[in-house]
């Protein structure tokens, strides 16, 4: 699927793109406060906001609803960003966050860690610090083995390789571990949930992944230039390996950070940027923060629907997929048939 | 005033937010902690499954639903008919609930009730679904020898103190009887018990895992090996099995007769030609685990006579009284006859 | 005297072990277009890409207005050297101006993106190039000929002395081809810029070269005038094929052209 657009003016499809942006995601954000199982009626919630009520509603809000809000925002607009700026670096638009294998690596921390019966906070520390360790490994493995070759793509199969080595001990563990407790936390924790997300998980999830989204942003001018190939790029005077590094490491810290707030959570990193990019076109100055955006917008529906749909909360990575592909081909059409491919 | 009330609800108080003019007391878990609970309790969620049962043999009116599913007709048919139509609530773990957080405070439960391991990890989860959802939270040890204690704890906490005392000493008696039962078995030699579980049996319960915890306490031997793991359970292959060539095999998936009487390497065992492979009843709830709650003192009622140190004669009786006063509803004796048949040997 | 904008040594070029061709010495200076000849697989694009530092030499150096390649940072390289690459199809559908834009990555700090100093200069670059009308267009809407142009505007967004393009004529209409040697010979004219093509026309070289070379069995012959160094024999030794050489007539004053001999073997005499 190439990424290619519509002509349309630059500017007036600018200001489309984020006003569609921002409307969507203001719409999820109130839908989402208002949205819930336990009944607070729109009147009831000034008096919440200015805290002069107490009592089941107002713990609702502030201890349940409200993390619950902020957390899928920060999830998803993390995801999207790192997708984009991966599918921007990688040429491939196919890319999702966990190209690399930050989710695998986060997933083998979190396995690692309910296997040893460890607190949920020991858990989520594992978590990051596996999500990283993969990618570090990544790195260290394809430049060992790279020599003369494409050194993005060394990357890339590294990245599948250790993936698969990962997914490989993470079913071990699930062999092994406690099918009262251990199986059915490690199930949903593998699908992604944000049911028991508390202030204290996004105050520490929150640092480093907005540092990582900072840097990501920060950069996103010259990651246009990888999307040029690795001589055009160096050749326009790019350090292509730092600068290649400098975003992996931002798009992994935040990646790193959400996943061990909500588990491994799929398809956003991979349709959100689509969707961003058939928006405001494929320059990641307009990408990036658009992706936030829609990632932020999109996980606060998604999110809303698992916790308000039935009785039972639905793990986020089955609602990301069921929503997610129809979505995706719909773009996949759309952008056949606008853009056309190469 | 304000910043420093939403700091006391954002830091997950150890205390439960007090409910408007209602008066409390303060309560200890088998952790500890000291909570304060309503005085007057009417509803209670239970966190998982073996806190629901816990609860059902207690305080049935309290109960708000089953975490993991509702009984099936056949699991209904020894429950009471309130307890059969309450609905599906999902579980409360503190990591990955199942439970939507909100529904529960709609439900408007007067305490949380997880019943289970007390290793700090699980009161750390505790303290989590606490801090969420505002509900006191208790946690009660789920050790079997803990039974009987939990059960006075229990009581104490809901105000059924009674109640509470009659369960304990019901249960008291059930555990010495077994324990006695099982130094007998030690002198004159323990039964090798292969447990198994699945349709075609080829899945067993490792030795000290929860799974068959109460074999083991009943004094047999279990036959598969110590566990690798946390995790209790271990696929086996027909080769491991006719190799440990065990006296008794217990199963609980109730296909499981049927297809071991007729393969020819399961009709091979000694054990199972001898007619001493049998099924362990599953209704309402499981005699040896699925969940490790309570219900597996049938078990330990059923063991002994298994391995021949009770006389079979009063097993059906005994199970009758278990189930009037734990599962509040006295079995027809056909029922009983039909949950005994499978779980002794033919003769 | 002033060091040359582009200058080889001694080169040896290859990957890994495998020598594709040495000896290369070449020198270019301001105001001058040098065409790099020579048959597929010859090697061209291996010193192309030498040249420009994305792969080291096996031998020999290569010198920046005098500094040693090997030595500069990439951003110092990109300050004295730009590339323009064959205009391909696909690829991102930025807009002409933004592809252009880009190429001011070398004179801004790592977090900046281009201000309105670089987008003027942008700008220009494309009115030089008589592309300003296209700035808005997404590229992968454009023709080869025009994406080229971008291509060659964005080099010269770089604002360095020397260019290095490869086969900018590649795959380009008549039209289209004409338009790009037009821009070449006037970039090295007017605006004192020192060019070096690759290209697969002689043609081209009496076109709009000061001097050719030849990258042919290993070896690099030349550089010399165009008139010198493309004769009848070194083509037909070159690719073996029969060609013309001789003077047309033009309103700027006679030119030599090229031409390849095809006539079928069954030909009635």
């Amino acid at each position: 699927m190439a990424m290619t657009g519509r002509a349309r003016p630059a500017r007036s499809r600018g200001a489309l793109a984020w006003g569609l942006a921002l409307a969507a995601l203001l719409a999820a954000f109130l839908a989402a406060l208002a949205v819930g199982q336990f009944p607070i009626a729109p009147g009831e919630l000034p008096a919440i906001l200015l805290s002069r009520v107490q009592g089941p509603a107002a713990t609702v809000f502030w201890n349940i609803r409200l993390p619950r809000v902020a957390a899928a925002m920060l999830v998803g607009a993390a995801l999207a960003a790192a997708g984009a700026a991966f599918q921007g670096m990688f040429r491939n638009p196919l890319a999702s966050p966990d190209l690399l294998g930050v989710t695998a690596g986060a997933s083998l921390g979190a396995v690692l860690g309910i296997f040893l019966g460890l607190p949920v906070a020991a858990v989520q520390g594992l978590a990051f610090a596996g999500g990283i360790a993969a990618v570090v490994a990544v790195a260290v493995l394809a430049s060992a083995v790279r020599g003369q070759g494409d050194p993005v793509l060394v990357l890339i199969l590294a990245g599948i390789a250790l993936g698969a080595l990962i997914g490989a001990a993470i079913s071990l563990l699930k062999i092994l571990a406690d099918p009262y407790n251990q199986l059915p936390a490690i199930t949903f924790w593998l699908l992604g949930t944000l049911s028991a997300a508390t202030r204290g998980d996004i105050l520490a999830a929150a640092p480093p992944a907005l540092l990582g989204l900072l840097g990501l942003v920060l950069l996103r001018w010259r990651l246009n230039l990888l999307t040029l190939g690795e001589d055009e790029a160096r050749a326009l005077g790019v350090n292509t390996g730092a600068l290649r590094a400098g975003a992996v490491a931002a798009a992994t810290l935040a990646t790193a950070a959400v996943t061990a707030l909500a588990g491994a959570v799929g398809w956003i990193g991979l349709v959100v940027p689509h969707a961003a990019r058939l928006l405001g076109g494929p320059d990641l100055r307009r990408l990036i923060p658009l992706s936030m955006l829609l990632g932020a917008a999109f996980l606060l529906a998604v999110d809303t629907l698992a916790r308000s749909a039935g009785r039972l909360e639905v793990p986020l990575g089955i609602l990301t997929a069921i929503l997610g592909t129809p979505l995706f081909l719909w773009l996949l059409a759309r952008a056949r048939r606008g853009g056309g491919g190469p | 005033m304000r910043p420093g009330r939403r700091a006391l609800l954002a830091a997950g108080a150890m205390l439960a937010l007090p409910r408007a003019g209602r008066a409390e007391r303060p309560v200890a878990d088998a952790t500890g902690r000291r909570i304060a609970v309503p005085d007057r309790i009417a509803h209670v969620f239970p966190a998982g499954p073996p806190a629901a049962i816990l609860l059902y043999t207690l305080a049935p009116d309290l109960l708000l639903g089953w975490p993991a599913r509702p009984p099936s007709p056949a699991e209904a048919a020894f429950l009471t008919p309130e307890a059969a139509a309450l609905p599906r609530i999902g579980r409360l773990t503190g990591r990955d609930n199942t439970a939507n957080a909100e529904a529960v405070l709609a439900s408007r439960p007067d305490l949380v009730l997880d019943y289970g391991s007390v290793a700090p990890t699980f009161v750390s989860l505790a303290e989590r679904v606490q801090g969420q959802t505002g509900l006191p939270t208790l946690l009660l040890d789920g050790a079997l020898k803990k039974i009987p204690e939990t059960y006075r704890l229990l009581g104490t906490i809901l105000d059924r103190v009674e109640a509470a005392e009659a369960r304990a000493g019901a249960a008291e008696r059930i555990l010495a009887q077994a324990r006695e039962a099982a130094v007998r078995l030690q002198a004159q030699g323990r039964p090798r018990v292969l447990y198994v579980r699945g349709p075609r049996g080829l899945e067993t319960g490792l030795a000290g895992s929860i799974n068959t915890e109460i074999i083991e306490f009943a004094g047999a031997e279990n036959v598969a090996g110590r566990a690798l793991g946390p995790g209790g359970l271990a696929q086996i292959s027909m080769e491991q099995v006719l190799a440990w060539n065990p006296d008794w095999v217990i199963a609980i998936h109730p296909d499981f007769p049927a297809h071991a009487r007729q393969d020819p390497l399961w009709r091979s065992l000694p054990a199972v030609q001898a007619g001493r492979l049998v099924l362990a009843p599953g209704l309402p709830f499981g005699w040896v685990d699925f969940p490790p709650s309570v219900n597996r003192l049938l078990g330990l009622l059923w063991l002994p006579v298994l391995f021949g140190v009770h006389p079979v004669a009063g097993l059906a009786e005994a199970v009758t009284a278990f189930h009037a006063l734990f599962y509040h509803r006295r079995p027809e004796p056909a029922q009983v006859e039909a949950l005994l048949r499978p779980a002794l040997p033919r003769t | 005297m002033t060091a040359p904008l582009l200058e080889a040594r001694g080169l040896a070029i290859g990957h890994g072990r495998r020598v594709v061709a040495e000896g290369i010495s070449l020198s270019l200076v301001p105001g001058r277009v040098l065409c790099l000849l020579g048959p597929n697989g010859g090697g061209k694009t291996t010193l192309l890409r030498t040249l420009l530092g994305l792969i080291p030499p096996l031998a020999g150096e290569v010198r920046l207005s005098g500094a040693e390649m090997a030595r500069l940072p990439r951003r110092e390289v990109a300050l004295r050297l730009a590339y323009v690459p064959q205009a391909a199809p696909g690829g991102f559908a930025y807009a002409a101006r933004e592809v252009v834009a880009m190429g001011r990555a070398a004179r801004l700090p790592l977090l900046t993106a281009p201000g309105a100093r670089d987008r003027e200069v942008a700008e220009a670059a494309l009115a030089r190039l008589g592309i300003a009308h296209l700035a808005d267009r997404p590229v992968t809407e454009l023709s080869g000929g025009e994406r080229q142009l971008v291509l060659i505007a964005r080099a010269l967004a770089q604002e360095a002395a020397c260019l290095v393009m490869d086969e900018p004529t590649a795959s380009l209409d008549f039209g289209n081809q004409a338009l790009v040697l037009r821009q070449v010979r006037t970039l090295a004219e007017r605006d004192g810029l020192g060019v070096l093509m690759t290209t697969h026309h002689p043609d081209h070289a009496f076109l709009v070269a000061d001097e050719a070379a030849l990258l042919h069995g290993g070896a690099l012959t030349g550089p010399a005038a165009p008139e010198a160094l493309i004769t009848a024999a070194r083509l037909r030794e070159t690719y073996g094929v029969d060609t013309v050489i001789g003077t047309v007539e033009t309103p700027s004053g006679p030119r030599r052209v090229c031409a390849p001999v095809v006539a079928s073997s069954g030909a009635a005499s």
